[in-house]
């Protein structure tokens, strides 16, 4: 199946038209996905601003990176999960979108940063506790460039067309 | 507040300016929102510990006076960005349901943050109001976010 055909039979589909036209569905879903962003990145900015040691920073890193995780993935889950309706809801309009394309670059660097500083950073926090290493101060940095980047192109979507 | 205010905030020079270029609203957009991230998430960090539900190993107190000043940075950014998006279009906001239930909404979370949840923070209640006071906190700025995004649909 080529692409404009696959597009297309998404938009057919009854989710997809059911959240494109269904009225209250899109800008539910929409509020859920910035709810989401917004959780998600809090407990990211909580846990980055205590690797860069501008913040908490009476408390162990370990104790933060740790208690906040399973909030910071709740938030993650939320935000792919609702983000993925959206984009089902109006594939053909993405497709064409350059801001589009951006957020997916560095949705994809999202991967390419869990891949290269999971080791080193977040799986052993407890190592981090005697002094934070110059790795995960600039793991902390990315990931908030990385995250700021995903809403600027996430909004321009809509300003795209 | 009388409408003829409004409509001079529309033709106020920061509203030029947001309703020059066509990238101007989303990113002032984007900023807002990375503004109320980091006040909203980092109330929320504070909120899971009155809950109960995370950061249990460290205390409420400690955790709010660590991050107030970066809540108040994005109180402040939200509180700038906010305005500039408002007077590029005044009138239909003032007139927007959804606008004025975020207000109201606003108003109350305000006004909640630097008085019952800072005194919850501070262990001056028993654990039963402290998590009532977490979960007002999350639903009060929950309902700020949700009716700001539906001014758009309204």
């Amino acid at each position: 199946m080529s692409v404009p055909a696959m597009l297309e039979w998404i938009e057919s589909t009854d989710l997809s038209t059911a959240i494109r036209e269904g009225g209250l569905p899109y800008p539910i879903i929409g509020g859920v996905h910035l709810l989401a962003i917004a959780w998600f990145g809090g407990m990211l900015l909580a846990t980055d601003l205590r690797l860069m040691g501008w913040a908490m920073r009476r408390q162990l890193v370990s104790d933060v990176v740790c208690q906040l995780q399973p909030w910071k993935r709740l938030g993650f889950v939320v935000v792919v999960a609702s983000g993925l309706l959206l984009a089902w809801s109006e594939p053909i309009k993405l497709y064409r979108s350059p801001a589009f394309w951006v957020k997916m670059a560095l949705f994809a660097l999202v991967g390419v940063h869990a891949l290269v500083f999971r080791a080193g950073v977040y799986r052993h926090p407890t190592k981090l506790d005697t002094g934070v290493t110059p790795q995960a101060k600039l793991a902390a940095v990315l990931s908030l460039l990385l995250w700021a980047g995903l809403i600027v192109s996430g909004r321009l979507i809509a300003f795209d067309s | 507040m009388p409408a003829s205010f409004f409509r001079w905030l529309t033709t106020s020079p920061w509203a030029k300016a947001m309703n020059g270029p066509e990238w101007a609203f989303p990113v002032v957009q984007s900023i807002h929102f990375i503004g109320f991230a980091l006040s909203i998430g980092t109330i929320a960090v504070v909120d899971l510990r009155l809950l109960g539900l995370g950061m249990r190993l460290q205390k409420a107190d400690e955790l709010a006076r660590d991050l107030e000043p970066w809540t108040r940075a994005g109180l402040a950014v939200m509180l700038i960005t906010g305005p500039l998006m408002f007077s590029a279009d005044a009138v239909t906001y003032h007139y927007n349901p959804s606008f004025q239930f975020k207000m109201v909404c606003l108003m109350l979370a305000l006004l909640f943050h630097f008085t019952i949840h800072r005194r919850a923070v501070r262990s001056d209640m028993p654990p039963i109001a402290a998590r009532l006071a977490g979960a007002m906190s999350l639903l009060l700025w929950t309902a700020v976010v949700a009716g700001g995004r539906m001014i758009a649909f309204i």
